[in-house]
């Protein structure tokens, strides 16, 4: 190789690496803190309204906070086996999941931020000639798979008496059922805002997640905190949970403000994440204390039924072996201090 | 998929009977033996992976639970048919089918593309740029567009796959009949061929070995962008059953279905080299 060439490969190795340290992150971690790292989503939640305001990084000044966006609650799972997040936003769904064999993933419950209302829904596109969920007896319906609309899917479905097996069921993403919906590729869909919006417009809602909640089958979205960091820092984890508590309050009395946090955070314009936030439950703090929810310290609350059913389901569903026991979802309620810790 | 280009393996000089039996125990070595090895060696490799329990069983399962897995998705058990509602050979079939159409399409246009562009030059300036455009795109990044377009049923999986087959038939076959020697092209001219005789009888068999090269690839590349195809409404395929067992942290199946799609894809490369060999058995002699 001659001296020119040699001097020209030296320096393009060197840019390249020079490049590679270049990245567009902006939060410039300080070596000398412990960094948090936090899995969150883009559902409407309270989680959203407490990063926008950087509630976390102002309650917690000795720690860096790392936020990542995920897209599903399968790959939160996967980042917490790999022991990557502290703290994930997840569906009922995937956390039971994640609770079973043989995931067995060591996270507990630490948080609820929302339960499905109107905010997710199965409508029949008009002209379908569906009026029930009887109606859908071989007829396709599209929904996500593994999400939580699947779940509440097949849970309507199964109230009717109907299983999956009866309809033909096609996994397509939110975007993706719009077109097919568009192109009356599909009869029927069970889907979430803003998406809902649209298929309301020409179509017939045949349930919600809130009635499906109140016959007994809820769905709901939850924050969970990996056992060892929980272990080693309780105090970091009341913190969080406070701001947590307060973003649901905030969503309660000043729902402009909230709308406009989240708005900023999913790229919709506030009036519409106004809109959606309404359709959504949010419970209060004390609600979220509360027997029916996670209940108190040494008193592991409802939930931890609620994810037993799901994780049956998934069994049902061949999508584990077993259902774990009920203890399972007791011990992996997060309930350190409550009520007070959230209330107080 | 592999793109190696089989050469003929130069006569053996030596007459010498020792020498020979030498070169043929050595040819069975390395032909049976070291892939068998490898083969070994890596499941070996895995169990002690998966034993030494380093890492969570999601990420390394023990062989024997994809093992169970690969039987579970082949054959009805408690009542359940598959995953999710077919059997392991039936989910290959579906897939099998759309890579079949797909390619035959895109392997269809693309030599007529690459025909024309190698004997046309200002056809190819116009046309280039469009296919480099189109090679540089992930399937992903349009799959999207195709479904607004044309539906989720078939149409969308198999126009994806065509297009992900198109470019490397036609840029090969561009590059092989741009590259046709010139001698025999003159030869045949001063012959008083026509320009269609000197194409048919000079161009096309003087390029048909790159043109399977490149059919080969497009095979590989079709294939490589089967669970890009499947990711809507992709059961029964297996790259549906990739991708909805990874939703599920379903290791042991996704591991099934990457086996199988890899497998397969042995077995398709085999055949085609055979089908070259048979087809155009004056490679590396023009």
């Amino acid at each position: 190789m001659s001296m020119k060439k040699f001097v020209a490969v030296v320096a393009a190795v060197i840019t390249a690496t020079g490049m590679v340290g270049c990245s567009v992150d902006r939060s410039k971690p300080d070596a000398a803190k412990q960094t948090i790292r936090i899995a969150y989503q883009t559902f409407p939640s309270g989680d959203l309204i407490v990063k926008n305001n950087k509630w976390l990084e102002q309650a917690l000044p000795d720690y860096n906070i790392k936020w990542t966006k995920f897209d599903s609650g399968a790959d939160v799972n996967t980042a917490f086996i790999a022991k990557q997040v502290d703290f994930g936003a997840l569906g009922s769904s995937p956390i039971a999941r994640g609770l079973s064999a043989p995931l067995n993933i060591d996270y507990s419950v630490a948080f609820i931020l929302d339960v499905a209302g109107d905010n997710e829904a199965l409508v029949a596109r008009n002209g379908s000639g569906i009026e029930t969920i009887a109606d859908l007896k071989g007829k396709r319906v599209a929904t996500p798979f593994a999400s939580t609309a699947h779940y509440s899917l097949l849970a309507a479905l199964a109230l009717n008496g109907l299983s999956a097996s009866d309809v033909q069921l096609i996994d397509l993403q939110p975007q993706a059922i719009l077109a097919a919906w568009e192109r009356g590729d599909i009869a029927a869909a069970y889907s979430w805002l803003p998406t809902l919006d649209q298929l309301e417009k020409s179509g017939k809602v045949l349930v919600t997640s809130r009635e499906l909640a109140d016959k007994g089958k809820p769905t709901l979205d939850l924050a969970t905190v990996s056992n060892s960091f929980a272990k080693d820092n309780p105090k970091v984890v009341d913190i969080w949970r406070q701001q947590q508590a307060r973003a649901l309050t905030e969503i309660k009395e000043d729902p402009a403000a909230a709308a406009k946090a989240v708005a900023a955070e999913i790229g919709l314009s506030p009036d519409e994440v106004a809109g959606q936030l309404k359709k959504a439950v949010f419970l209060t703090p004390e609600q979220v204390a509360s027997p029916e929810w996670l209940g108190t310290d040494g008193a592991p609350g409802n939930l931890a039924a609620n994810l037993e059913a799901a994780s049956q389901f998934l069994a049902e569903q061949k999508q584990i072996p077993e259902p774990a026991p009920l203890s399972v979802f007791q011990n992996a309620l997060y309930t350190r201090g409550l009520p007070d810790a959230i209330t107080g | 998929m592999s793109v190696f280009v089989d050469v003929a393996p130069p006569p053996d000089a030596a007459t010498d009977r020792a020498a020979q039996g030498a070169t043929a125990w050595q040819g069975w070595l390395t032909r049976i033996a070291l892939p068998v090895l490898s083969l070994l060696v890596f499941f070996g490799v895995w169990q002690l992976a998966a034993a030494s329990e380093i890492w969570n069983q999601t990420f390394v399962p023990y062989p024997s639970t994809v093992w169970r897995a690969f039987i579970q998705v082949s054959t009805v058990h408690d009542g359940v048919r598959g995953y999710a509602g077919y059997l392991l050979p039936e989910h290959l079939y579906m897939t099998l089918r759309r890579v079949f159409a797909g390619v035959v399409i895109g392997v269809a246009i693309g030599v007529v593309l690459g025909l024309l562009m190698g004997s046309i030059p200002w056809f190819r300036s116009i046309l280039e740029p469009w296919l480099t455009f189109l090679r540089a795109l992930p399937p992903l990044a349009y799959f999207f567009l195709l479904i607004i377009w044309l539906g989720i049923d078939e149409a969308p999986k198999v126009t994806l796959l065509a297009l992900a087959a198109l470019p490397p038939t036609a840029v090969a076959t561009t590059a092989a009949v741009v590259a046709a020697p010139v001698g025999l092209v003159e030869a045949a001219r001063a012959l008083g061929a026509s320009k269609w005789q000197v194409i048919r009888d000079v161009v096309i068999p003087s390029a048909l070995p790159e043109t399977f090269t490149g059919i080969r690839l497009a095979v590989g590349m079709a294939y490589s962008s089967v669970v890009a195809a499947e990711l809507f409404n992709g059961i029964p395929g297996i790259g549906g059953l990739v991708k909805d067992a990874s939703n599920y942290n379903n290791t042991p199946v996704v591991l099934v279905g990457i086996f199988a799609i890899g497998i397969s894809g042995l077995v398709i490369d085999g055949l085609l080299r055979t089908v070259e060999r048979r087809a155009v058995p004056w490679r590396g002699k023009v």
